[in-house]
């Protein structure tokens, strides 16, 4: 089978579902709302003048991981995989189009999410952004859309494997909103290899540990390709 | 020809045998009933048949092809598993329309099977909105997308209004008229006796029968014969001469027991008897299937059985 028809399938199941449509909005309102909120209110010890403008992401990463697990969870309800694998029958390709029906729209909105977020942070920011230069800013908009991506493809292997969207929130909310801020300041350490922290480097002006920003997103996709291998492991393995 | 092929078919899930060393053949041009208790693995083997559920060991084909090496599939199979499938939030046309497309069949197929369910008025309705008759007939309508010459469909009737069980009645008839291999589980005797032509019967995983519908009520049920006459002393002294045995009821008819028309009306007429009424007493489907399965069923009533998924 051809995998153009598979993956134009697969992407509409996700434009035909308006939750998939507003988990995409929320990416941009939480992410250039939260960023605003903060960068009205920074300074002191310890600033970075680009992170405060994406300090958003910390939330907009929330709904991007909704998406990735909303558009696999689905497929668990009701034997709707059934019906999937009786028309695509190739696992690997279906799981294939699936995570590329996730990555690319996720991609598209993180970086407007990026440029958006950027543009408010900055105006927020008012003076204290002088600092900031012009590839500073461009780096930290296309990483955070490559960042939120990942966060939504990880989402989405991860709820293939445990085949439930419940468990995958379960897991990935509050670790993303309460393990990172708890061991956020314990640089130079392991928890700076975790997927979130790591793929944050690269939203840093100055980065101090082990992870320089490319390197830092790198560590994420890693993150991102176990995960989606676990998860089309496990549709390829287990009966549907 | 596009038959469905189980060739020795095990599945075990955990300790528990579901498809037991199944062995059976489904060939086109006729509808098939694939009859059995809850938990017999009637589920259990049309997912095996479909690729979904990988056996334990035999085979299951389609067309001679293990069903995961079809090209778009949908084009040689359609199968209902479960109605719930389609995602509430979408429309009838959404879902159809994702599985028409990962298979390359055009849009205007899709609008024909919602037209030939009935649904074309509803399908941009969220399939929330629908009832469980409806659900069937969208699960039929997807079966159907790819015009395949092999259909399989569990427990369609489920849930359909008095006009959906004719409508899909007439449905399987035709499909089988037009060539194509069609499988549809069941546990609704009478239903199944409306539209089946051969049976496949599962008890515990096992194949218990696989014979022509007729044959198998006649091979079950004893056949009897209703008959009323203006001179019952003469009759019942003729069939009495001829080792039949009769009872009478209320009204004056007779009933021949383990007799057919043929035989009964062939005596009567040679004796010069008077006749005003004489027909067979058909053998129903039930009462064959409870008279094979009894066994079987008494074995599902213990409470520690597992139900079919």
């Amino acid at each position: 089978m051809a995998f153009a028809p598979v993956l134009h399938a697969e992407w509409i199941k996700i434009r035909t579902l308006r939750s998939m449509l507003w988990a995409l909005g929320a990416i941009v309102l939480a992410t250039a709302a939260f960023s605003a909120l903060a960068a009205l209110d920074a300074g002191g010890t310890g600033f970075d003048a680009l992170f405060s403008a994406f300090f958003g992401v910390s939330f907009g990463q929330v709904a991007a991981v909704a998406f990735g697990a909303t558009a696999v969870s689905s497929e668990f309800q009701g034997g709707a995989l059934r019906v999937s694998l009786t028309a695509v029958p190739q696992r690997g390709r279906w799981f294939a189009a699936k995570a590329m029906a996730v990555g690319v729209p996720a991609l598209a909105v993180g970086l407007v999410t990026g440029f958006v977020s950027l543009a408010v942070g900055t105006a927020a920011l008012g003076e204290k952004a002088n600092g900031l230069t012009w590839t500073e800013g461009l780096r930290g908009a296309v990483g955070c859309g490559v960042y939120l991506a990942l966060m939504a493809l990880l989402a989405t292997g991860l709820t293939a494997l445990l085949r439930s969207g419940v468990a995958t929130l379960g897991i990935l909310i509050p670790f993303l909103l309460l393990v990172s801020f708890v061991v956020g300041d314990m640089s130079g350490t392991v928890a700076d290899f975790l997927p979130d922290k790591a793929g944050q480097m690269v939203l840093h002006e100055t980065s101090e540990g082990a992870l320089g920003p490319w390197s830092g997103l790198a560590v994420t996709a890693c993150w991102t390709a176990a995960a989606l291998l676990a998860g089309a492991w496990s549709i390829r393995r287990r009966d549907a | 020809m596009t038959s469905i092929d189980v060739q020795d078919l095990t599945k075990e899930y955990g300790s528990k045998r579901a498809v037991d060393h199944l062995t059976f053949r489904v060939l086109p041009g006729r509808v098939t009933g694939f009859l059995g208790p809850n938990g017999a693995g009637k589920s259990t083997t049309l997912r095996l048949v479909l690729g979904l559920d990988r056996p334990t060991s035999g085979t299951a084909r389609v067309g001679g092809r293990a069903y995961a090496t079809l090209d778009e599939p949908l084009r040689h199979v359609g199968a209902l598993l479960d109605a719930q499938a389609p995602h509430g939030s979408r429309s009838a046309r959404d879902h159809l329309r994702a599985l028409a497309v990962s298979n390359r069949i055009g849009a205007r197929r899709v609008d024909e099977v919602l037209e030939e369910a009935g649904l074309a008025s509803v399908a941009r309705h969220r399939v929330k909105t629908y009832s469980l008759g409806m659900r069937q007939r969208l699960g039929i309508a997807a079966a159907l997308l790819g015009d395949p010459p092999v259909v399989l469909l569990d427990e369609p009737s489920n849930g359909l209004d008095p006009e959906g069980i004719i409508w899909i009645r007439e449905l399987l008839r035709r499909l089988a008229r037009e060539g194509r291999t069609v499988l549809v589980s069941s546990h609704l005797m009478n239903e199944t006796a409306s539209f089946a032509d051969h049976l496949v019967v599962l008890g515990r995983g096992r194949l218990l029968a696989d014979t022509p519908m007729r044959d198998f009520i006649q091979a079950r049920v004893e056949p009897r014969v209703r008959v009323r006459t203006t001179d019952g002393p003469a009759l019942r002294e003729l069939l009495a001469r001829h080792g039949y045995e009769v009872s009478e009821d209320d009204e004056g008819r007779w009933t021949v027991h383990h007799a057919r028309v043929e035989d009964i009306g062939r005596l009567a007429s040679g004796a010069g008897l008077p006749l005003l009424e004489l027909s067979a007493e058909e053998g129903t489907l039930e009462q064959a299937y409870l008279d094979l399965t009894a066994p079987e069923a008494e074995f599902t009533t213990t409470p520690a059985q597992p139900q079919e998924a």
